[in-house]
C-alpha cells in the first residue's frame, strides 16, 4: 500500500470500468487505504472469453486466472486491496455495512438505481455510520430526465457540446472517441473526495456526493458556453486556434508521425521565421490567420523530410512550443518521462505503467503495490477491519460469499 | 477555510476555481507581462475568476509577501525556470503547488509548450481524428485544467494532513496519466492504439450516427449488442455470423455501420433516445453548445451558476460534483476587475 498524505482514510471502492477506478487509483496513490469490494463476477466468469479482450494481458498472456491479468483493468488498479464479496446475500451486506462502519469513503458508478435494489443506498449506510462520506457517479445524475438513461463517455461526450469545436470542419463533427469525460470526471470525483474530508474534519459530519459523468462533461465546456452568452461565433478549426497562428499538426518524416507545433506571439512567430524558409517576419496574427494555409504547407514542407524529435528539438531551442505526437512507445523512451521516472514497472512482465502526475515529498512509487488477484485480500481486511475470526471467514468462504476466483 | 495564492495561467486559475467553489478566499496574481495568448478571455475569466480577488503585478515583492502569508499558493508558470524567477523557493507558504508544463526536473523543464504540444506528447493528439488524415487536437484547455485538479487535490490532502509540502505537477505528465489502455495494449498486446474517426477502437458499433434531425452517438461495448440490434428493429443481426461477437462486428464494421445508419436516417433524435432507454444501451444526442445552454436536464438540476460581469450576469457551469444535494458555491459570484499591485 503506497505511503502519502491520505494515509489512514479508509476508502470502499465499488467502482468500475473507467472514470471510477481512475479516481480511486488517484486517491489511492496519495496513500488511502483503498480496499475494492468487488462482486464474484466483477472480472468476468471463471470460463474467461479470452477471445474478446483486445488490449493485451499483464505479463503476455492470460495464464490459468485470466480475469486477474486484464491489462486494462488491472491498470488502474494499483495500491489497492481487493474484497470479493456477494452484496446479494444477507451476509454480504451484513459484512460489507460492517466494512462502512469502519470506512471514511464509500465510492460507486453504478446506475442509480443499483445501490438502493442492494438495499445499500447512502441513508442506509448513513445510518450505519453517519459520517461517511458516499460518492455516487451516475452517468447522469440521480435526478432530472435523464437519470434512466444508460451513460457510457463517448455518447455522453456529444451531449456536452464539444462536437461544436471538435472536428476538422462545419460539416465534420468529431467525437475524441476516447472516453474524454470519464477522466475529467475522475479528476473532478477524487477532488470531491479530498473537499469532502477536509469538510468533516470541520464538522463532524459525513456528506453525500453526487458526481455525474454529464455534469462533469458539460462542465468540462464552460468556457465555451459562457463565450456562446457573450455572442462569440465558435466554429471547427481542425487543428488551428482563434488566437494562435500557425497552431497545427503537420507531417513529418516517416508514415504516420507528425509533430504539433504552435505559434502564441509575434516573437515566437519571428523565431519560427528564423528556422522554416520561406516565412514573413512581419505578418501579424491576422496576417497569420488569413494566409495559414500557405504558411501551414511552408512548414509542412521543413517538417516533412525531419524526423519529428529532432525537429521539435529545433524549434524549442529557439523558444517555440513544439511537440512530437506521441504514441506509447514514443512516451515510454521519451528522455523527460524516464528521468523523472514517470513510468512504473510495478506490474509482471514487468508491464510500466503511467504513474501518478503528482510530485510531493512522502509519495513515492517505490512502496507501490500492484494490483491484487481477485479477493486476495477477503481475510486480511475482514479480520484486520472487523475483527473476524479464521473460523468466520472460513464460513463465508464456504457459503460463497467471499471467493477468490469466479464462481463456475 | 484556506488563504490561497494563485499565481498564473489557466491550469492554476482552475485550481482557484476549485478552491472559490469550495468556499476558500483565493487571490489571484497575473503577471502584467503575460503573452497575448496566456491572458484570459471576458469567457476564460467568468468562468474561472469568479470570486476571486485579482492583482495584476510583476512586483516579486509583493508576490512574496503575499505567498509567505498564504496557506496554500498555487503557481504555474510557462517553464521551471520561470519559477526560480518568481522566487518561488523562498516562499514559506505550508503547501506550495507548482504546475509547469514539464515539472521542475528533467531535461524538457525548461522546454515551452502550448496546449496541443502538450497533447500530443502526452499521446492523446495520436488518437484523435481520421485514420487517412492528420490527428486532431483537441480544443480548450484540457492539459490544464486536469493539472489544476491535481493541484487542488495535492494540495488539500496536505492540509487534511496537516503536513507542509511542495507538490511538483508536470502537465506533459498530467496527459500521460489519463489513458484509459493506450500504453497496456503497446506493452501488453504489442499495438500501438490508433484512431478511427469517431468510431471507438476496440468496440463495435461505437460511433456518430446521423438522423432525420440531428446526430446521435452510441457506444455498444459486449453487453449492449442484443439490445440495440432489438431497438432498431433488426434482431436478425445478433445471429449474423458477421456480427455475433465483437472481434465480428469489429472485422466487418464498415457493413454494420451502413445497416445502422440506414436504421437511424429516418429517426429523429428523440426516437433513437426513446428506444436506448427503453432498451437500455448507451446512446447521447449531439448537441451544441447553445443547446447545452437549454438543455432540460441540466436547468432541473441546478446546473448553473450565475456569475455577474462586465457584460451582465451570464451562466456558469458549477463544478462537477454536488454535496448533500446542493453544489458547494455561493449562488452568486462576481468578476472582479484586476487591479494594479
Amino acid at each position: 500500500m503506497a505511503d502519502g498524505p491520505l494515509r489512514g482514510v479508509r476508502i470502499l471502492d465499488l467502482t468500475h470500468v473507467w472514470a471510477g477506478p481512475l479516481a480511486t487509483r488517484f486517491l489511492a496513490d496519495l496513500g488511502a487505504e483503498t480496499v475494492k469490494i468487488e462482486s464474484p463476477m466483477g472480472r468476468g466468469p471463471r470460463d474467461y472469453p479470452v477471445n474478446e479482450v483486445a488490449y493485451g494481458w499483464i505479463g503476455g498472456d492470460p495464464g490459468d486466472e485470466p480475469w486477474n491479468r486484464n491489462a486494462i483493468f488491472v491498470k488502474q488498479q494499483r495500491n489497492k486491496q481487493s474484497v470479493a464479496i456477494d452484496l446479494k446475500t444477507d451476509a454480504g451486506r451484513k459484512t460489507f455495512l460492517g466494512l462502512v462502519r469502519e470506512a471514511d469513503v464509500v465510492i460507486e458508478n453504478f446506475h442509480s438505481v443499483t445501490m438502493p435494489k442492494l438495499g445499500l443506498s447512502y441513508d442506509v449506510l448513513s445510518t450505519e455510520n453517519p459520517s461517511i462520506i458516499y460518492v455516487a457517479m451516475p452517468g447522469y445524475g440521480l435526478d432530472g430526465p435523464y437519470s434512466r438513461r444508460v451513460a457510457f463517455g463517448p455518447a455522453v461526450e456529444a451531449m456536452s457540446g464539444l462536437s461544436d469545436v471538435m472536428g476538422y470542419g462545419p460539416d465534420e463533427p468529431r467525437n475524441t472517441a476516447m472516453a474524454l469525460m470519464d477522466p475529467v470526471a475522475a479528476v473532478s470525483a477524487a477532488a470531491g473526495v479530498v473537499t469532502a474530508l477536509r469538510q468533516r474534519r470541520k464538522t463532524g459530519k459525513g456528506a453525500f456526493i453526487e458526481m455525474s459523468l454529464h455534469d462533469a462533461a458539460v462542465s468540462f465546456c464552460g468556457p465555451w458556453l459562457v463565450d456562446r452568452q457573450l455572442g462569440n461565433p465558435l466554429e471547427r478549426l481542425a487543428n488551428g486556434h482563434p488566437e494562435m497562428a500557425p497552431h497545427g499538426v503537420y507531417p513529418s518524416a516517416g508514415e504516420d508521425q507528425w509533430i504539433a507545433i504552435a505559434c502564441r506571439d509575434d516573437g515566437e512567430w519571428r523565431a519560427l521565421c528564423s528556422v522554416v524558409p520561406g516565412l514573413d517576419p512581419d505578418a501579424n496574427l491576422v496576417t497569420r490567420r488569413r494566409d495559414c494555409s500557405e504558411i501551414d504547407a511552408l512548414i509542412s514542407r521543413w517538417t516533412a523530410c525531419r524526423d519529428k524529435q529532432t525537429a521539435a528539438e529545433a524549434l524549442q531551442v529557439v523558444g517555440i512550443p513544439a511537440g512530437p505526437v506521441n504514441t506509447t512507445p514514443d512516451m515510454l523512451n521519451d528522455p523527460q518521462s524516464r528521468e523523472r521516472g514517470f513510468f512504473v514497472p510495478i506490474e509482471a512482465g514487468p508491464t510500466p505503467m503511467p504513474g501518478n502526475p503528482v510530485k510531493m515529498n512522502g509519495i513515492s512509487s517505490a512502496d507501490w503495490t500492484p494490483c491484487p488477484n481477485l479477493g486476495a485480500d477477503n481475510a486480511a481486511v475482514l479480520k484486520g477491519w472487523l475483527d473476524y475470526s479464521d473460523d468466520r471467514v472460513a464460513e463465508l468462504e464456504r457459503m460463497g460469499v467471499i471467493v477468490d476466483r469466479p464462481p463456475r | 477555510m484556506d488563504r490561497v495564492l494563485e499565481i498564473g495561467g489557466f491550469a492554476a486559475g482552475y485550481c482557484g476555481r476549485m478552491f472559490v467553489q469550495a468556499g476558500c478566499e483565493v487571490v489571484r496574481v497575473a503577471a502584467a507581462s503575460l503573452a497575448p495568448s496566456e491572458h484570459s478571455s471576458e469567457a476564460l475569466d467568468v468562468y474561472l475568476h469568479a470570486g476571486k480577488r485579482r492583482i495584476q503585478t510583476d512586483d516579486l515583492g509583493i508576490i512574496g509577501e503575499l505567498a509567505d502569508r498564504a496557506d496554500v499558493v498555487v503557481a504555474e508558470t510557462p517553464t521551471a525556470q520561470g519559477l526560480r524567477d518568481l522566487g518561488f523557493d523562498d516562499w514559506r507558504a505550508p503547501v506550495k503547488a507548482a504546475i509547469t508544463p514539464f515539472g521542475r526536473t528533467g531535461s524538457k523543464k525548461d522546454w515551452c509548450a502550448a496546449p496541443n504540444t502538450l497533447l500530443a506528447m502526452g499521446g492523446y493528439t495520436y488518437l484523435m481524428g481520421d485514420s487517412d488524415r492528420a490527428p486532431l487536437t483537441l480544443p480548450g484547455h484540457y492539459a490544464e485544467f486536469q493539472s489544476g485538479g491535481f493541484a487542488y487535490m495535492a494540495a488539500n490532502a496536505s492540509r487534511l494532513a496537516g503536513e507542509e509540502n511542495v507538490i511538483d505537477i508536470g502537465m506533459f505528465e498530467s496527459v500521460m496519466a489519463l489513458s484509459q489502455f493506450t500504453t497496456v495494449m503497446w506493452t501488453c498486446a504489442g499495438e500501438i492504439r490508433s484512431r478511427h474517426g469517431n468510431d471507438f477502437v476496440y468496440v463495435s458499433p461505437s460511433n456518430l450516427y446521423r438522423c432525420a434531425d440531428g446526430w446521435v452517438y452510441i457506444n455498444i461495448t459486449l453487453h449492449f449488442w442484443d439490445a440495440l440490434a432489438t431497438a432498431v428493429d433488426r434482431p436478425e443481426l445478433v445471429v449474423d455470423p458477421r456480427f455475433e461477437t465483437n472481434a465480428a462486428r469489429m472485422a466487418n464494421r464498415e457493413a454494420l455501420h451502413e445497416i445502422l445508419a440506414e436504421a437511424f436516417a429516418p429517426m429523429s433524435t428523440a426516437e433513437v433516445l426513446a428506444r436506448a432507454t427503453e432498451h437500455r444501451f448507451p446512446c447521447g444526442e449531439l448537441k451544441t453548445f447553445d443547446e447545452v445552454l437549454h438543455d432540460p436536464h441540466l436547468a432541473e438540476r441546478d446546473f448553473w451558476q450565475q456569475v455577474d460581469s462586465a457584460s451582465g450576469r451570464l451562466s456558469s457551469p458549477r463544478i462537477g460534483w454536488r454535496m448533500d444535494g446542493v453544489s458547494p458555491r455561493p449562488a452568486v459570484l462576481s468578476v472582479q476587475e484586476q487591479q494594479d499591485g
